[in-house]
């Protein structure tokens, strides 16, 4: 085998410069899956709960239609804090504010439930072409 | 039958070859592998950035030629008389040594321990090769000097 | 090696994969929850929080299980194909890894990230020279170990060694302490990073400059903490290691330079010529994906597209893991030796130490993004 053809062993690639475009080219076709999927073909959109935390108040209701930057619920999570290098967990109040615009189809969770990050609290129609 | 003997840096192996071929008036075949598994030991950092590991690569097999440059001419000269034949293969050493074995033409092999060739210095050869060896082994100790 | 057609290589890479993927699969999804619920001590989630053994670290370990017990050593030409995508999959993940960042936090954390790495890099590489003088080593095999030490362990000794006229059997045993030793910091620094509470940006802080090689800066960011988000680990850790792997093309040809004295210059070496061949592209994909994120082409911070897109990170960065660890094979490491042992102990070593020490003391424990 000479040093030509082993060049071309190297990876499931012609050679390594290869697999980084195939990587850049990868990563481009999961973005613009995800995208695609997102902005056009998803149905509803289910907003998550980003961290592990409890609910206080629920600010809409089913039926509302609710415009991008609108306060959606309030909720109470502990938080890390830095204080003179020692690490101090304090609970603070949060308000997680829309990132979509839409109706409001279904409110999972009632104030005062405990819930876990990546739950779903919200069900919101879908509007075409946005990325919720 | 012949004797087959795995070549790599040490010229004692060889001698004690020739020695051996000589002595029992057989055929000796000679055989280079060029190692080819660069890439999967090379392949565990996933930065290797653009091209780094192929010129690696290819030096390392430029390398292994240069070694063997002279070879052939060493060989003749000292197997002068014998049976002598020089085969080249690449590939994983041991794996490509019982390749040659399994033709069944051979009674002995004989080989340095430890074996240097390409990445066989982190390896050991010999305790790969011997629960599949089908005929007896010489292993030759590197002299101290 | 016979020649296939495209359908025929992607045949080739199925298996391999699909053992990678089901690995991941059953990891994830099974075995991390079913841990996460086991009570040791009287603590749910002892194991999964106190140990760190999560999804990121199993994978790891069974990759290795397969490469060293199941297949004793080499992997099988049935699964050989697949287990070569490892790579693809962690330089996609990287590539997407920069959606994490804006070009405003880039600069903010770039700045004292490109200070420390080259003060490191280079301080490295003396040490190492001046090192491998009172050891009396061969001048090939100091350029190697600097660079090895110095930035990115594996991936810039081979891009070193053909410059430096090093040979390929003392290349295996470098290479061979390098991996040793990254193997190493990869269990033992998360354990230390939870014992001295380190946050997360100190934390990518300290693995990207202490740790030698890149593979095993991302592995143990991940471990250390798995979620994939900006200001984790992982996030603050990749800024570092970009920045090294940029760093490449330069200090290969500073060591060449160095090897040659400076004489013969147009046959050996053009800084030009060097970047034009081991430049990591896959460097300018991570660009573009924060010049993405920074224009919030791909959502905003906290809207469902981005956990979505994480997700997919995640899986992506775990099948990588797998193979990760399918790529260290203990037989080989134990063979290293030799000086290049002692002067990658002694440079890999204090450099981690004298890292951590820089850190704790210089770097606070919230970043700046």
């Amino acid at each position: 085998m000479s040093a030509e053809e082993k060049k071309k062993a190297l990876t499931v690639f012609k050679t390594d410069r290869h697999e980084d475009v195939a990587a850049c080219c990868f990563a481009g076709l999961a973005v613009v899956i995800v995208l695609c999927y997102m902005a056009f073909f998803l149905p509803s959109v289910t907003i998550k709960a980003p961290v592990d935390g409890k609910l206080t108040e629920i600010k809409v209701k089913v039926g509302d239609t609710i415009a991008e930057g609108q306060p959606l619920y309030v909720y109470e999570t502990k938080k890390k804090k830095f204080v003179q290098g020692q690490m101090q967990e304090t609970s603070v109040s949060e308000t997680f504010k829309s990132k979509t615009p839409g109706k409001v189809l279904s409110v999972k969770l009632a104030p005062g439930e405990a819930f876990k990050k990546g739950n779903g609290l919200l069900v919101v129609e879908h509007v075409k072409g946005t990325l919720p | 039958m012949r004797i087959l003997l795995a070549l790599d840096e040490s010229a004692r192996a060889v001698d004690e070859a020739v020695k051996l071929a000589a002595e029992r008036g057989s055929g000796l075949t000679a055989l280079f592998v060029q190692d080819t598994t660069w890439h999967d030991y090379l392949g565990s950092d996933w930065l290797s950035g653009s091209n780094a590991r192929g010129g690696y690569i290819e030096w390392a097999a430029e390398h292994d030629m240069r070694e063997a440059a002279g070879l052939p001419e060493l060989l003749r000269e000292k197997t002068r008389g014998i049976d002598f034949e020089l085969k080249v293969a690449s590939g994983r050493v041991p794996e490509e040594i019982l390749k040659e074995l399994a033709s069944g033409a051979y009674d002995l092999l004989v080989m340095a321990q430890p074996f240097r060739r390409g990445l066989e210095v982190l390896r050991d050869t010999a305790a790969g090769l011997i629960p599949k060896l089908p005929c007896s082994l010489y292993l030759v100790r590197e002299q101290k000097d | 090696m016979e020649e296939r057609g495209f359908l025929g290589k992607l045949a080739a890479i199925v298996p391999g994969l699909a053992m990678m993927v089901v690995t991941l699969y059953l990891l994830k999804q099974v075995v991390e929850p079913w841990l996460a619920g086991v009570a040791v001590f009287g603590q749910k989630g002892y194991i999964t929080k106190s140990i760190g053994l999560n999804y990121v670290l199993m994978s790891i370990l069974v990759g290795m299980a397969y490469r060293n017990l199941l297949f004793r050593g080499s992997i099988p030409g049935w699964a050989a194909e697949g287990f070569r995508t490892t790579r693809l999959f962690i330089k996609t993940g990287v590539i997407m890894l920069g959606s994490l960042y804006t070009i405003q936090s880039l600069a903010k954390v770039g700045g004292l990230a490109i200070a420390l790495i080259v003060a490191f890099v280079f301080g490295t590489i003396f040490f190492v020279m001046w090192m491998g003088k009172k050891l009396g080593m061969d001048r090939s095999m100091v350029g190697v170990m600097g660079a090895a030490c110095g930035v990115c362990g594996v991936s810039a000794a081979i891009a070193t060694s053909p410059g430096v006229k090093a040979k390929p059997a003392e290349v295996a045993l470098a290479i061979a302490t390098i991996l040793g030793f990254g193997i190493m910091s990869m269990f033992i620094t998360p354990p230390i990073g939870r014992a001295l509470g380190l946050s997360d940006y100190q934390f990518g802080a300290w693995v990207g400059t202490g740790i030698l090689n890149s593979g095993q800066v991302l592995a143990t960011c991940l471990s250390f903490n798995p979620a994939i988000a900006p200001g984790t680990a992982v996030a603050y850790g990749e800024i570092w290691n970009v920045v090294r792997v940029i760093s490449i093309p330069f200090v290969v040809f500073f060591i060449t330079l160095w090897y040659w004295r400076g004489e013969a210059q147009e046959e050996h070496m053009s800084l030009w010529g060097i970047l034009k061949s081991k430049f990591p592209i896959f460097v300018l994909g991570f660009f573009g994906m924060t010049a993405l994120s920074s224009f919030d082409m791909l959502g905003k911070e906290g809207s469902e597209t981005l956990h979505m897109l994480r997700d997919w990170m995640a899986w992506i960065f775990g099948i990588g893991m797998v193979g990760l660890g399918a790529y260290i094979d203990f037989g080989e490491i134990k063979k290293a030796g030799g000086a290049p042992l002692k002067i990658g102990v002694a440079a890999g070593t204090l450099k981690l130490v004298l890292s951590l020490v820089i850190i704790l003391l210089f770097i606070g424990k919230e970043a700046s993004f």
